[in-house]
């Protein structure tokens, strides 16, 4: 190595890990901060704390973080489930459908894809408020779902479009119907697919705040991000009990995507936030 | 290829279609439709009666400073984001793709990390960081014999959209700097070769053949900024609600705030229907790009 390369390559080197050191700050903050108590941050904000309390975890489980957590669990695991399955099911059909009129049903849920949330947030309320549906959790799974369905479909579409057709004809020779070729070949090797969706959309709904915000009001029913942010009003002055809050709703999604890693950005390529 | 086509008007094919389509419908298409259709309507929260205004919500719209103020906000923001978000993550994939060997994946995985992180957790832990009592930042700007703002890092209306860039940046260049590096990786590495052997090295090959090779991408990844940046709601509502004095306003915080704050209903229909129409045109661009990236 020539000794300008070798400096060029320090440079680049410390480009890297500065913007590095820039992203684990402010976990660093939330992690240390939820384990000082409340005088401790105020007399040495840039310390570690001089022991590590878990006091400050304990008030945030106490005043309802059980509870979001709960109903994260619920919403996520149920929206999830239902997007997995409903844009399986169609993009399948679109995969394999000569029909003309798929054309336009594809374009229909892809048209939902360039729909922002916060576009139909009036509309959306009032439908869900007249059916009677606000502060339900099952029933909230059901705009999560909706809203997880192009992207997923488009991914699933993608996937159908190179899978091996020959098993399919071989399993319909046998006389299976088409919903049996489906659920009994088809779906079950689809484990990649299904992997980048069910991932990619945990997370976004994990983390949904704005429906939420709509849709549950009352306490028992929030999830965690809307929940965590109803506190605040009420328990300002505790940042740490804030912060750990926070660090319980974020740190298993960070578990989640250091073991899929993989998985997760392969899915993210076609996507917009 | 024989492919086994469906039987026209089978069931089983409408069955199977059905729920996506309807779950769809139900709660995108047809919100969509009747919000532009409430859009020419003025009606409250609790009131059953839509009183038809025809084009006066967007006449209200095309009067209001504080709607302007808020788009002009979203742009500032756009801007912002396409050079921090999109420049930094290209400098980052360039930099990991090519420019060093060890420890790439141990970046990699940290920068991205953000990204999985809700913005309600990163709206709270920014705030406390520029927090005028307890944050960190004060802190270490006082250690430095400096004066922090007096208003506080989201409190003075001069610097707080500038920290709303700042957090952003912080939670989207991994995003950025991820997709782009696929785009990279994607370039046979023999063309690098080619063109070494002509004489073109160092930043010669990466005007000639890294960005051609990433030019899609590179549009990909800005179209995605710029649709963010329209539709930015949660980082902003949280950390400041679009204060101190409208300073952060955003057509999402604005929408919200005419709708469920002073229940103009038809007002914030129009405003939605803005955010809309330009949401769809760019989404349709980013679906038409992303099958040819």
């Amino acid at each position: 190595m020539t000794p300008r390369s070798r400096t060029v390559a320090i440079g680049l080197h410390a480009i890297v890990s500065l913007w590095t050191l820039f992203v684990l700050l402010p976990v660093f903050v939330m992690v240390i901060s939820a384990f000082k108590s409340q005088a401790e941050l105020f007399t040495r904000p840039l310390s570690l704390p001089k022991q590590f309390s878990f006091a400050a975890f304990e008030r945030a489980w106490g005043i309802g973080i059980s509870g979001f957590l709960v109903n994260s669990l619920l919403v996520t695991a149920l929206s999830v489930l239902i997007i997995l399955l409903a844009s399986s099911l169609a993009a399948y059909v679109l995969a394999r459908s000569e029909r003309p009129v798929m054309r336009w049903v594809y374009v229909a849920i892809v048209a939902g894809f360039a729909v922002p949330l916060q576009s139909v947030m009036v509309p959306l309320y009032q439908l869900v408020s007249s059916a009677g549906l606000l502060n339900s959790r099952l029933a909230i799974a059901l705009p999560y779902a909706a809203y997880g369905i192009p992207f997923t479909t488009m991914l699933f579409y993608t996937f159908f479009l190179e899978f091996p057709r020959e098993l399919e004809e071989a399993a319909r020779l046998d006389g299976c119907g088409r919903i049996e070729v489906f659920f009994r070949i088809v779906l079950p090797l689809s484990g990649p697919a299904i992997a980048s969706g069910a991932i990619f959309q945990a997370v976004f709904n994990w983390n949904e705040f704005i429906l939420a915000l709509l849709m549950l009001t009352r306490a028992e029913v929030r999830t965690l991000p809307v929940g965590i942010y109803g506190l605040t009003g009420q328990y300002s002055a505790d940042w740490p009990a804030l912060m750990a809050g926070l660090a319980i709703a974020t740190v298993p999604l960070i578990i989640i995507f250091l073991l899929a890693q993989r998985h997760f950005v392969r899915s993210l390529a076609g996507l917009g936030k | 290829m024989n492919r086994p086509a469906l039987p026209a008007g089978s069931l089983s094919a409408s069955a199977m279609m059905a729920p996506a389509l309807i779950l769809v419908g139900v709660f995108i298409l047809i919100p969509a439709v009747v919000a532009v259709v409430g859009s020419f309507f003025d009606f409250s929260m609790t009131s059953a009666t839509w009183t038809f205004v025809g084009g006066a919500n967007y006449r209200r719209a095309a009067t209001d400073p504080l709607f302007w103020l808020a788009i002009s906000n979203n742009i500032f923001i756009v801007v912002g984001s396409v050079i921090t978000q999109v420049g930094g993550g290209a400098i980052l994939a360039a930099i990991l793709d090519r420019g060093i060997r060890r420890g790439s994946v141990v970046y990699r995985t940290i920068i991205f990390m953000p990204v999985v992180i809700s913005s309600i957790a990163v709206a709270f832990v920014w705030m406390l960081i520029l927090d005028p009592n307890v944050g960190p930042l004060n802190a270490v700007v006082k250690a430095l014999g400096l004066s922090p703002p007096r208003l506080g890092w989201l409190g003075d209306p001069a610097i707080s959209l500038w920290m709303l860039l700042l957090i952003a940046a912080w939670q989207n260049v991994g995003f950025q700097m991820m997709l782009i590096l696929a785009g990279l990786q994607a370039i046979p590495k023999e063309n690098y070769e080619a063109a070494s052997l002509d004489g073109a090295r160092g930043l010669k090959a990466f005007w000639y053949i890294t960005l051609p090779g990433i030019r899609n991408v590179l549009v990909l990844a800005t179209l995605i900024t710029v649709i963010g940046g329209f539709k930015v709601f949660d980082l902003v509502f949280v950390t400041t609600g679009g204060g101190p004095a409208n300073a952060t306003q955003v057509l999402g915080t604005y929408t919200y705030t005419q709708a469920f704050s002073f229940g103009n209903m038809g007002y914030a229909n129009a405003m939605a229907v803005v955010l809309l129409v330009t949401a769809a045109l760019l989404g349709w661009l980013q679906v038409r790009l992303s099958r040819r990236a």
